[in-house]
């Protein structure tokens, strides 16, 4: 039936009402700080995106990052998902073409509010295909504001999730689409949606085990037809070939444990639909339908071997969540963390508690695509359970069933005023319209607090840029702390070109962002000894870390201190990990136990541990922090933490081999130089008496001293011979 | 024996002296200032002349030392006349054979004629002229300088009698030469006066002191004009600052910056930028962002920004950032009919004693601007021209660039563009915009109107017949419908007039129309069966009621006839008439709700 005209206009003007509101509500860091990239990932992006936009694409393809993980290096053409870079490269290209001179990274600030336009579009659709109209305008609605999507996607947040998500639910549309036409035009178009969220987020697995988990369970629920086999086989193969264009991904979907089971359903599938058409041959019923049985209970345990598998592997290689009890650096990660109710509650809001009905609603009148928004919800409500970050996953399925819940209710009690009159007589099934109109007011109180609740969520806790600290004094101006970026462009500005800067993992990207300096490690955690020898170098004592930064080449040190703002994401609050990190690759010399106190405490002051209070760490963090009264006019002594709470315990810091090259206005960053070796005077100065002996006692001398300083000796008698 | 040597000498001099003083000028008595208090070194000499040859004189010439002129940035004269106007005077750089350094020669308003005196105010600003001596201090230390010039004012003719005032930046002071013993006065040194000078000499004047004004330097300067004729120039500056003075040597403390007041003392941590009045929507950013430790202040005559760096800038370290700001072109821009004149600064104030090392200077004139002709205030190169593109631009807006080293304030000056520009282009781009929407809405709309389907869809093309049979339906219906309303006023003519003709032909009409309408319905139905369309049910049905409507119309207009021909009482055909209605309505609402129901 056709729609009348003002009804799609209404529609239509829902809809674009629903991708301004999501677009605007995203700009609350815009219009508080500025259009500036925030966090750390959203800075390698940027830099990658600017790398490809200046250098153009293949260039973008073979770049090796020779300033990232000195020396290693890093491939990056080969090791991300470009899909975000080219995305942001082909609008700015674009609009250059038209001569609109829009800088990059507006168009990097911009995009993410932009494509939650698009998600909203995309999963009104979506819930359109799955229940009706007005169901599909409130999911649009619900995914505009929802914070468990804005978390991922406000403006300036330029990272994979904000554009992934549409390429998420488009790809679901489209999937739907073709089970319900089984057409392959729908198909082809669902391949190249799935193609683009290849290429733009590792979270692809998740289609490619849902959408084969969705075509078995259809199989289970004898719910086979032509339409079914059409789209999983036209699929399964153009969507595996495109892929595999990506050069990350390359030949891992025919490889690994985690696409096998859409490999083993595509061959059940393919069992299945010949085996059909047997049985409109055959006659010998009884025999076929055993032989039927036989083969899709084998092929069944087959199927479930292999999504035991897939999970299993989703676990380590993606998901990163088993890991985490092997390797430290992925739980030292806050967003690797299980998710706890409030945080579900604080990014779904109501919505949390109204998608099971829409689930029930669902369920009780099954077809197709409802068992696929099923298996959607149930799997991701399973993942976003183990791992805060995939929260993001199960917004989307959340949203939609929500609106399936809400739409049937008002739908059921808002009633027609038309439909109302006509049978005046069947009674209403006992509601009179005072239940009605209290139901009514009550679920649209419950719309008005989400939406409250989403602006409050959005503007308080996920608009900051991170980059940028706000404090507000007591008559309510602000203060912008901007110590980061200060320290950076001293880098960027006052350092030789190719310095070389070790910091720890998580300032790699911002630096390198930035400070437009090479980095030792970054957030691509990929190598872990790698990381394991900064953080070595971190906890060992002075002499000792000079030793590694000497040979790491090492011209600068930046570490986070909050000491004097009472900034509790600093280096020492981190430091434990470092040491764990550490101890991991080096347990003979970093040993975490040493680091408390005999009683188990972590502690900075007097009674913390010596090994504590004479590692590099702790002497950069107070270098000169002993003289500093951070309260004045306050009974706190000199030297007093303010993140920690406890006056430090080692206020006679000298440095040997670094010096203080850069602390920013608040003592946030602090920068030392790593000295020359030139300047180590007394082994100098003894061993010039003994540099005329060694030409005659030349192998003796080194063996009675032994070791390193063996090595160093033998080192300067070729300097001074 | 060595005076006829000695004669020989000074005959030499004299005819020295002679010679380049051929025209017979003479610097009567020179009151030479030189201000070290910045990092710039400012000489200004007030000079005396008196013409003491034959003839009237045209010009005079100033002189500047060879070891100065590279760092020469300004030099300007002016006469001192007794109506106190300072005018300026032309200067243009000539050479004198036989001497080293530049010389200008300087065109006199009006001819000084012999015996007459003229005051003339000179006016050198050099740059980089003070070096830092020890060239690396510590964060504690105090910046000290040497600066080497000339106790005598450099000059191709005699002096009489000069006097040297230098002023420094503090009274501490290391050394300096001490020709003609010197008065020292805090900050000031007083040299001379030095009586009979003779042309060209130099006698190196050394001071070592301690000067811990900001040594800026501006290295290179890009500065962008876009002129925009909707009313608004927008102008960039984009700065490379660097601090020229002694180099930071060893760590940087913020402990001790923070604390102690002095240390630190020669580093900058802000300095004022003064912008015209009418300046708007003023930025100050890097390429990472804003930069948030600036202050803007709007006073009566001018927008001061405070601008401090991200850090504070030591000896030796550099920044880079932007600053822009957008004016309202009324009061840059002139205009008469199609030609048009931009008046603006050539290059602008960024903070006081400036030195600009690079200036790079791009105006940006609207698209299709002719014409083009550019008086500077003084000598820059041009380079080619070069276009620029930006919103809706189609072939692009021409943009002038010109370069120029070594500036200094004075150079803060106005440059005129002039060119042509047709008013009519200003339409072109909203024209564009208007376009691109009209395409676009004209696309939507063939694309929603026309079927660009490549297979036919047998099930909608029957749904749509059946939607087009079913809305004829509809329409016939309802002039059937009509057509018992007009019936209905024909018989009620008929009782008041009682014509029976009328009546009768009235009746005939409703017949042949009825029956017309009736069939073409029923062909309609019967095309609605053979498309399968379970909609032809229900029109049966509206025929059918129709029917019923049809007698009961019938009846009453019998009726009607009866009560005319008087065979029925009143009250009786009120009666039947009623019921009849009653009946009809009936009927009429069964066929509109199966209507609805098409």
């Amino acid at each position: 039936m056709k729609q009348p005209g003002w009804q799609s206009l209404l529609s239509f003007s829902i809809l674009f009402l629903a991708c301004l509101a999501g677009f605007s509500s995203r700009l609350f860091a815009v219009i508080r700080f500025e259009s500036i990239i925030h966090e750390f990932d959203p800075w390698f992006n940027y830099r990658s995106t600017h790398h490809l936009t200046t250098n153009g694409f293949y260039e973008f393809l073979n770049w090796f990052d020779e300033r990232a993980w000195y020396p290693l290096g890093r491939i990056v053409g080969g090791t991300v998902y470009p899909g975000l870079m080219v995305t942001a490269g082909l609008i700015h290209y674009v609009l250059n073409l038209l001569h609109i001179t829009v800088h990059i990274r507006d168009v990097c600030v911009f995009l993410a509010p932009v494509f939650s336009g698009l998600t909203a579009i995309s999963t009104f659709l979506l819930t359109r295909e799955l229940w009706n109209q007005g169901a599909g305008l409130l999911a649009a609605c619900f995914i505009a504001i929802v914070p468990g999507y804005i978390s991922r996607s406000v403006a300036g947040s330029f990272d994979n999730e904000g554009i992934a998500i549409f390429a998420l639910q488009f790809t679901y549309y489209l999937w739907v689409k073709s089970v319900k036409t089984g057409s392959v035009f729908w198909t082809i178009g669902c391949c190249l949606s799935y193609f683009y969220m290849v290429s733009a987020w590792g979270g692809y697995v998740f289609i490619i085990n849902l959408i084969p988990l969705h075509v078995f369970v259809l199989l289970l629920m004898q719910r086979y037809s032509r339409r079914v086999y059409i789209a999983y086989s036209t699929f399964y193969i153009v969507g595996l070939v495109l892929s595999m264009q990506i050069p990350f991904v390359g030949f891992q979907p025919i490889r690994t444990s985690e696409h096998m089971a859409a490999a083993g359903v595509f061959a059940l599938l393919q069992a299945y639909a010949f085996l059909q058409y047997l049985k409109d041959r055959l006659t010998r019923q009884e025999f076929q339908t055993l032989f039927f049985l036989g083969v899709s209970l084998a092929a069944g345990m087959v199927f479930l071997t292999v999504i035991y598998l897939t999970y299993t592997g989703l676990y380590v290689r993606l998901l990163t969540c088993y890991a985490k009890i092997h390797i430290p650096i992925i739980a030292s990660v806050s967003e690797h963390q299980p998710t706890t109710w409030v945080s579900f509650f604080f990014d779904l809001h109501i919505l949390v508690c109204t998608f099971p009905a829409g689930l029930w609603f669902c369920i009780k009148n099954i077809n197709d695509e409802r068992v696929f928004v099923a298996l959607y919800a149930i799997s991701a409500v399973y993942f976003a359970g183990v791992m805060v970050r995939l929260m993001l996953t199960l917004t989307p399925v959340v949203c939609m069933l929500s609106a399936v819940a809400f739409s049937s209710v008002f739908e059921h009690y808002m009633g027609d005023d038309t439909k109302r009159e006509k049978p005046p007589e069947k009674a209403e099934e006992g509601l009179g319209p005072n239940i009605k109109s209290i139901v009514t007011m009550l679920m649209l109180m419950l719309l008005m607090m989400f939406a409250v609740h989403c602006t409050w969520v959005t503007s308080n806790a996920y608009s900051s840029p991170s980059v940028v600290l706000a404090s507000y004094n007591h008559d309510g101006t602000r203060n912008i702390l901007d110590d980061f970026r200060e320290a950076y462009y001293w880098l960027r500005q006052n350092t030789d070109e190719h310095a070389r800067v070790m910091s720890w993992w998580d300032y790699g990207y911002q630096i390198a962002g930035m400070a437009n300096r090479t980095t030792l490690v970054d957030n691509n955690t990929w190598n872990n000894s790698h990381i394991a020898l900064v953080g070595k170098a971190m906890s060992s004592n002075e002499s000792a870390a000079y030793q590694i930064m000497r040979s790491l080449d090492v011209d600068y040190v930046l570490i986070i201190f909050g000491g004097v703002i009472g900034y509790s994401g600093d280096d020492i609050n981190k430091f434990l990990w470092m040491v764990r990190i550490a101890e991991g690759e080096h347990p003979k010399d970093i040993r975490e136990s040493d680091y408390f106190t005999p009683q188990g405490e972590f502690r900075v002051d007097k009674a913390g541990s010596p090994t504590l209070l004479n590692c590099l760490m702790y002497k950069m963090s107070y270098y000169r922090f002993g003289e500093m009264q951070v309260r004045r006019g306050a009974l706190t002594p000199p030297g007093f933490d303010r993140t920690r709470n406890a006056e430090i315990g080692n206020k006679d810091i000298k440095f040997k081999h670094l010096e203080e090259a850069f602390t920013s206005e608040h003592w946030l960053v602090r920068i030392y130089k790593v000295k020359k070796l030139d300047n180590r005077e007394p082994l100098d100065h003894k061993l010039r008496s003994v540099v005329p002996k060694q030409k005659y006692t030349s192998k003796k001398v080194p063996l009675m001293l032994g070791g390193e300083f063996a090595l160093q000796v033998w080192r300067d008698s070729f300097r001074f011979s | 024996n060595e005076s006829p040597l000695l004669a020989t000498c000074l005959l030499l001099v004299a005819a020295l002296n002679l010679e380049v003083s051929a025209n017979g000028l003479v610097n009567e008595e020179v009151k030479r200032t030189v201000d070290l208090s910045t990092h710039l070194a400012k000489i200004t000499a007030e000079i005396v002349l008196s013409n003491q040859g034959h003839s009237a004189v045209q010009s005079f010439i100033l002189a500047v030392e060879e070891d100065l002129t590279p760092h020469l940035a300004y030099i300007g004269a002016s006469v001192k006349g007794d109506e106190e106007e300072d005018g300026t005077l032309e200067l243009q750089q000539t050479t004198i054979p036989g001497q080293s350094g530049h010389f200008y020669k300087v065109q006199l308003p009006s001819s000084l004629a012999a015996g007459a005196q003229l005051k003339a105010k000179v006016e050198m600003t050099f740059s980089h002229v003070l070096r830092p001596f020890p060239t690396h201090v510590t964060q504690a230390e105090r910046q000290l300088v040497v600066f080497q010039g000339n106790h005598y004012l450099y000059s191709p003719y005699p002096t009489r009698s000069q006097t040297t005032r230098v002023r420094l930046a503090s009274k501490t002071v290391e050394s300096y030469t001490k020709l003609g013993n010197p008065s020292k006065n805090d900050e000031i040194i007083e040299y001379g006066p030095f009586r009979d000078v003779a042309p060209f000499s130099e006698d190196t004047m050394k001071i070592h002191y301690e000067n811990n004004t900001p040594f800026l330097t501006i290295s290179s300067i890009t500065r962008t004009i876009e002129v925009s004729h909707w009313g608004n120039i927008a102008v960039e500056e984009t700065i490379d600052l660097r601090h020229t003075g002694a180099v930071l040597k060893g760590p940087f403390s913020r402990y001790d910056y923070q604390r102690q007041s002095d240390s630190g003392i020669s580093s900058v941590k802000s300095f004022k930028t003064i912008l015209p009045a009418s300046a708007q929507d003023v930025y100050y950013r890097d390429e990472i962002g804003n930069i948030s430790t600036s202050h803007l202040q709007v006073l009566d005559d001018s927008v001061e920004v405070e601008v401090r760096p991200r850090f504070p800038l030591f000896g030796g370290w550099k920044t880079h950032y932007i600053i822009g700001y957008n004016l309202p072109s009324y009061e840059y821009l002139y205009t008469l009919g199609d030609q048009y004149a931009l008046k603006m600064r050539l290059v602008d104030h960024v903070y006081d004693d400036q030195v600009i090392d690079f200036l790079t200077v791009k105006i940006i004139l609207p698209e299709g601007a002719r014409n083009i002709h550019v008086d500077t205030p003084y000598k820059i190169d041009r380079m080619p021209n070069q276009l620029h593109y930006t919103y809706l631009d189609t072939f692009g807006r021409p943009v002038l660039v010109a370069t120029k080293n070594n500036l200094v304030e004075h150079h803060i000056q106005d440059v005129v563009v002039h060119y042509n520009f047709n008013k009519i282009l200003m339409l072109q781009e909203p024209l564009l915009v208007v376009g691109a929407f009209y395409i676009l809405f004209f696309t939507v709309i063939i694309y929603v109107r026309l079927d660009f389907a490549i297979t036919k869809d047998p099930a909608a093309e029957v749904r749509m017949k059946v939607a087009s049979i079913t809305e004829q339906v509809l329409t016939l219906v309802n002039k059937r419908l009509g057509l018992y309303r007009h019936m209905d006023e024909v018989v009620n003519r008929y009782k008041q007039s009682r014509d029976t003709g009328a009546l009768n032909s009235g009746r005939k009409t409703l017949e042949a129309d009825h029956r017309a309408l009736t069939n073409e319905i029923s062909s309609l139905q019967a095309r609605l069966k053979a498309e399968g369309s379970d909609l032809a049910d229900k029109v049966s049905d509206v025929q059918k009621l129709d029917g019923q409507v049809k007698e009961l119309v019938c009846r009453s207009c019998q009726e009607a006839e009866r009560l005319v021909a008087g065979k029925v009482k009143k009250e009786a055909y009120i009666e039947s008439e009623k019921t009849l209605t009653g009946k009809r309505q009936e009927l009429v609402s069964r066929i509109d709700s199966l209507l609805d129901a098409l």
